[in-house]
């Protein structure tokens, strides 16, 4: 009975942190006006070397359109596998659009940056759009994009 | 009989006159689709038309969209309702959200569903 109760203790302590490690991360992106159609955009993680770590969201639903969102193409090889269940519509000039995630903890304070790339049709193409180092210090501080994204924040 | 012939010598003059000059002007401007539209603006070139649509000498992958036709996927390529499903001999569209999981690349926590908004 005591070795029970020990298992328990330990599976329910082991357990907790990891449901525990992840918490509701709201991603803002609010676009300028730029007077377009509306814009395809990845986001994206890369790890502390600079490697890809997975996507966050692809706001535009037609694969044959990612090769414009460069570095996002060329990190995956535009496998829209890395993109199911994290896919909603283009996002239209001026518009803002709002992301809640249950991201990991361990993307915090770790070295982690979150891209988004960017794309309007007939309109050039921008890769690295933003690039943001996710710290729990960052949290809630808008950055503004190169081109298309006026400003972009993250909040947990 | 005079008359008749100082008549005959003027209509015959003044017809002369009015054909050599309508002769002169279709002479000197030998163009018959341009010469419609001579009002003193410069003719519209003449725009040969292929029936070769590839237009890979213009997209320099800058930003070009259009002409990604040879491998669509739908049959409307203005709509953008992201309900296309799997297509045959081209990519696949990805999953929407809410239709399935987010992958397990780590950087999701519990699996939760995303939360989307646009305003």
């Amino acid at each position: 009975m005591k070795s029970l109760l020990a298992t328990l203790a330990l599976t329910t302590a082991l357990t907790l942190p990891g449901l525990a490690a992840a918490r509701p991360v709201t991603l803002t992106t609010t676009l300028s006006s730029y007077g377009g159609d509306g814009a395809y955009l990845a986001l994206y993680v890369t790890d502390p070397s600079g490697a890809y770590a997975g996507s966050l969201w692809m706001a535009g639903g037609k694969s044959k359109y990612y090769e414009h969102l460069t570095d996002w193409y060329r990190a995956t090889g535009g496998d829209t596998a890395q993109v199911d269940g994290i896919t909603g519509a283009s996002v239209g000039a001026g518009r803002t659009l709002e992301i809640t995630l249950d991201l990991a903890d361990a993307l915090f304070d770790a070295g982690y940056t979150l891209h988004v790339d960017a794309a309007v049709e007939d309109m050039r193409d921008s890769p690295n759009e933003v690039a943001v180092p996710l710290t729990t210090a960052g949290a809630g501080t808008p950055v503004k994009g190169r081109r298309y994204v006026s400003s972009f924040a993250y909040d947990m | 009989m005079r008359k008749t012939l100082a008549l005959l010598v003027a209509s015959t003059a003044l017809t002369a006159t009015l054909g050599f000059a309508a002769w002169s002007a279709t002479r000197e401007s030998p163009r018959p689709v341009a010469a419609l539209s001579e009002d003193g603006t410069p003719a519209l070139p003449l725009i040969l038309i292929s029936d070769d649509d590839d237009d890979d000498d213009d997209d320099d992958r800058q930003g070009i969209w259009r002409g990604h036709d040879d491998d669509d996927c739908d049959e409307d390529d203005d709509d953008d309702d992201d309900d296309d499903a799997d297509c045959r001999g081209g990519a696949r569209n990805p999953a929407p959200a809410g239709s399935k999981l987010p992958p397990q690349n780590g950087l999701f926590g519990t699996g939760a569903p995303p939360q989307v908004q646009v305003n």
